[in-house]
């Protein structure tokens, strides 16, 4: 296929963790909000003149002075992150929201600001803990209104002099759902029979929107839509159409690495990923936007820390519905190492959709940079493709509907 | 670096000067029990009789038999005797009257739940009417939503507890057969133990299966809340037992987290009713309220002796009681409030008497961290051998505000925050969650009011929310001139690290770093690595 | 030296006999060292049962 005319532009911008756009953003005058996790509401870091950026870790290496802090028993990204602050990498950030989602994650932070690793120089810089739903219920969801008031914003409005008003909060959903369409636009021509995007360039421009100031991209992912439009795919059949669950991918390598073994990662409900992340939210006037911001996240939510068991089935159900949507031939959970939540929702997960749904599931865990074992993908997926395809050939060669 | 007196033991020890030598390497158990002169040996006779007649009176009944050849985990409880020994090694006087009062209570209750396991299970007793009243709760969770309901109507039934934890105590091997399970069906084997091996016992169909319903609790970290889903899919879908989740807020010393807590309080006990048909008791509650303090009291009392030159109730006995009585019971059972009297009486006498258990106390030092203390006797080992005296260890450090305990109508709305409050300061959960403040900060705290110049840090390779502050540990204990003793396990798998592996750690450091010789050099090298 | 008599003797050995008895199992630890004795027949016992594994 022709190569799509700002991939490269987004390719070289996730090379960085503090990439050109930041700098532009805080030329702007944005206040830079970085955050960790898809549970905090990213419509709520983007108001008036904040501008949300979610910390990843590009081209990670040594990671040895955070091991030192945190030992080599905790996940690498939390640990990358880590190392990647202590080296300055995120001097750009103006505040730090955390929720106490995973407890690696929150412990990444907690050392960031033990360490003073970022804010020094910045009077009004804050580290803020939230607590965040474990349920869905509307209890919970009057949790959530509680915690974003108290920690996102009112110290962005204390600290920054941030708008956070409904008005605001309704803008900032209305920007927001914006990138959701034509990331959901985009993302559909992945349904097609021979789509005309790629698991690896569709994730390198969701990818983009959790790390960039969105307003600063929003031009080239409009034109990238319109050029999709127009786009002929290559004439060449996938060996199997796999959806892509777990943890944290915030590198594209590993979606490139799957797709180089003759699979298609037709959909993606990973962190950082579309699903549910890229879901607009709708808003109606009856009640104020924080409250449906808040209800929005607590039940479109597929972290695996939602605890009630109708969160439980739902997140095998919402895979299954997915896998059925985009035409999944198989399904592979993935996790980075030493995740716990991931290790038992993997489990769980693989089963269920196995037995209760169906589905071929390849289930791995793999570390965070994934080239350090790439090897060991390959064969695992290698393996996993060929017994699609052997399931297809015994099946004459049709796409079993579920 | 910070250093305390020592404290010399002017009486001479009844009995055997070196315990370590009645271990045997080619025995799974002791050569013999230990000659602590003659009083304190037949004290400790006596005990054994009376455990001898606790199991005695369980095995006799015929349920009992049946459940005991149908689960794997009952047989850990041959081997009690066996654990009573390894949590009195070298003890003498009021401490092992402690031991004993505060273990064979322990030891009782849990005998009473397997029982009452069994009377209730489908597979063992299917006392119907009674299983109807039960009610399954979490082993790593308080009970406090039951404290108002009363105990001779519904049933609070720990089935965890000795399925994993109790039986673990006494035999240190029994999980691994639930942790290779769990792993089979693919659960990696880097999550803590203690919920993989729960889940491997769900898997498995090892659990008593009784009960109207159940509720489950996030507490204590990630692998708890995990483990639950895959539990609570098998008692819905298979054995068709409601479950309610019942969420505690990590974030526990921020207060705008109370409410919401306090909510999940009533949604809980609003559900125990629907399900038993049994209605709250205002009076049945705030009667365990009052036991509640009064047991927050004994413990208070309990670590001011400690914080003296003349500790008295310590070890995995202190801790152990602690767990039972807070967080197992929460004030239901009346018979804690005599125990708790009599074991401070019997601390206070020690006290007075300025009773030593080694030879010196050398340092003092804070036990912090999650620990496997219970499949390995490690503080009194760590007293006898070393003269490193464990002040208090991390899990005892828990709830020292008093509740609301007279019942008016401001009281019963306070009441739900209350049990909310101690929901979410859990033991281990409420230093291990909350923020740094409360695992770090807190400990120095801690050492400064009890005058400890040690730490002896548990480090549990698979508890994350420890093990992430690791560098802040070295660094502030560094800058204060704490000893720090980095002692690695994982809990309840002895694969990874042997209980002598586990031991060579403080013998490590106190060779090298401290340049000290043992008290008593028996005690180095345990050959029990093989032992129950 | 009448029956009557002779009853508090013969409590006295009983007790004497069970106290001796007893406490030989004790300090020698016999009674942990049957148990385990028992131990692998037991294991052999329960690794035969059929168990209904399911996830």
């Amino acid at each position: 296929m022709r190569d799509l005319k700002h991939l490269i532009y987004f390719e070289n911008l996730l090379q960085e963790a503090n990439h050109a756009l930041i700098a532009q953003a805080r030329a702007d005058g944005k206040v830079c909000v970085a955050y960790t996790c898809e549970n905090v509401p990213e419509p709520l870091l983007n108001l008036d003149r904040a501008c949300s950026i979610r910390l990843t870790a590009p081209h990670t290496g040594s990671i040895d002075i955070a091991t030192y802090y945190m030992t080599n028993l905790l996940c690498e990204p939390s640990r990358a992150l880590l190392e990647r602050a202590i080296e300055g990498g995120y001097s750009f950030a103006d505040c730090v929201i955390t929720p106490d989602g995973c407890t690696m994650m929150n412990r990444a932070v907690e050392n960031m600001e033990l360490l003073q690793t970022m804010g020094k120089d910045k009077p009004g810089f804050f580290h803020e803990y939230m607590e965040i739903a474990f349920k869905n219920t509307e209890s919970d969801v009057a949790l959530s209104v509680l915690q974003c008031t108290n920690h996102i914003l009112t110290p962005l409005h204390d600290n920054y002099g941030i708008d956070i008003s409904d008005a605001a909060i309704r803008k900032a959903v209305a920007d927001h759902n914006r990138i959701c369409e034509l990331i959901r636009a985009i993302g559909d021509f992945r349904k097609e029979e021979k789509p005309r995007i790629t698991g690896y360039e569709f994730h390198v421009l969701c990818l983009a929107t959790y790390v960039c100031p969105q307003y600063l991209i929003l031009d080239k992912l409009e034109e990238t839509l319109e050029e999709l439009k127009t786009r002929e795919p290559d004439d060449k059949a996938y060996r199997a159409r796999v959806l892509l669950v777990g943890s944290e991918v915030d590198d594209s390598g590993l979606v490139k690495l799957i797709e180089e073994q003759g699979a298609f990662v037709c959909c993606d409900r990973f962190c950082f990923g579309s699903y549910p992340g890229r879901v607009p939210i709708v808003l109606n006037d009856g009640e104020d936007a924080l409250t449906q911001v808040c209800r929005h996240y607590i039940r479109n939510c597929q972290c695996p820390r939602m605890m009630n068991q109708e969160k439980v089935y739902g997140r095998k159900q919402y895979v299954a519905e997915l896998a059925r949507e985009y035409k999944a031939d198989g399904i592979i959970y993935q996790q980075v190492k030493f995740c716990d939540p991931w290790a038992y929702e993997r489990t769980l997960g693989a089963a269920m959709l196995q037995n209760d749904y169906g589905y071929p599931v390849l289930s791995v865990d793999r570390p965070y940079n994934v080239a350090s074992s790439s090897g060991q993908m390959r064969t695992r997926v290698q393996a996993f493709v060929e017994s699609i395809e052997i399931k297809k050939i015994q099946r004459g060669g049709k796409h079993e509907d579920r | 670096m910070k250093t305390v007196e020592k404290v010399v033991n002017p009486v001479r020890r009844a009995g055997e000067q070196s315990p370590g030598k009645i271990y045997n390497e080619k025995l799974k158990v002791r050569a013999r029990r230990e000659w602590r002169g003659v009083r304190d040996t037949f004290y400790d006779y006596t005990r054994w009789l009376y455990l001898m007649s606790v199991l005695g009176r369980f095995i006799v009944v015929p349920r009992n038999i049946k459940g005991f050849f149908r689960y794997r985990w009952m047989m850990s409880y041959l081997f009690v005797p066996h654990g009573m020994d390894k949590f009195t090694i070298g003890l003498r006087d009021e401490a092992l009257r402690i031991a004993h009062t505060s273990f064979n209570f322990v030891i009782a209750d849990v005998t009473q739940a397997i029982a009452n396991c069994f009377r209730g299970d489908r597979r063992v007793g299917n006392d119907k009417a009674y299983s109807d009243k039960c009610v399954i709760t979490d082993e790593n969770s308080m009970v406090t939503f039951m404290m108002g309901f009363d105990t001779d109507k519904v049933h609070t039934i720990l089935r965890e507890v000795p399925t994993m934890f109790a039986s673990n105590i006494f035999h240190q091997f029994n999980v691994m057969h639930y942790l290779d399970i769990a792993q089979q069906y693919g659960i990696p084997g880097d999550v803590c133990p203690m919920p993989e091996a729960e889940a491997g016992i769900s898997i498995e169909d090892d659990f008593c299966v009784l009960g109207c319903c159940a509720v489950q609790n996030n507490t204590t970290c990630d692998g708890s809340l995990m483990g639950n889903g895959i539990i609570a899919k098998r008692l819905e879908r298979e054995y068709g037992l409601p479950t309610f989740q019942l969420a505690t807020p990590l974030r526990h010393k921020e207060p705008d987290v109370l409410d919401y807590a306090a909510r999940e309080i009533k949604e809980a006990i609003a559900f125990v009713e629907k399900h038993t048909g049994e209605k709250w008791d205002w009076d049945v509650y705030f009667t365990a309220a009052k036991r509640v303090n009064d047991a927050t009291r004994c413990r208070i009392a309990q670590m001011e002796i400690n914080s003296t030159p003349y500790p008295q109730f310590f070890g995995a006995a202190f801790s152990l009681y602690n767990d039972t009585n807070y967080m197992g019971n929460s004030g239901r059972n009346a018979d804690f409030v005599a125990k708790d009297h009599k074991l401070l009486a019997l601390a206070q006498k020690g006290y007075e008497a300025k009773r030593m258990y080694a030879r010196e106390y050398r340092h003092r030092c804070i036990v912090w961290g999650v620990q496997p203390q219970y499949c390995i006797d490690m503080l009194y080992w760590m007293v006898q051998c070393w003269g490193v005296m464990p002040l208090t260890d991390m899990l005892s450090v828990i709830n020292t505000e008093m509740i609301a305990e007279v019942d008016t109508p401001e009281n019963r709305e306070q009441a739900y925050r209350d049990m909310a409050m101690l929901n979410m300061e859990m033991i281990m959960r409420n230093h291990t969650h909350g923020g740094y403040k409360v695992l770090v900060d807190e400990l120095w705290e801690l050492c400064e009011q009890m005058n400890a110049d040690m730490v002896m840090m548990w480090e549990h390779m698979s508890c994350k929310a420890l093990t992430g502050m690791h560098g802040q540990f070295e660094e502030q204990a560094r800058a204060r001139g704490i000893h720090i003793m980095w002692v690695s396990h994982d809990l309840c798998d002895p694969r990874v690290f042997t209980r002598q592996a586990i031991r060579d750690q403080v013998n490590s450091y106190m060779r090298t770093v401290l340049r000290e010789e043992p008290l008593d050099p028996s005690l180095e090298i345990i050959p029990d690595n093989e032992a129950y | 030296m009448s029956k009557i008599a002779k009853i508090p003797l013969i409590l006295l050995g009983i007790v004497l006999g069970f106290f001796v008895v007893t406490f030989i199992v004790y300090f020698f630890n016999l009674d942990m060292k049957a148990t385990a004795m028992l131990e692998p027949i037991l294991e052999k016992w329960y690794d035969r049962l059929e168990h209904n594994q399911y996830i």
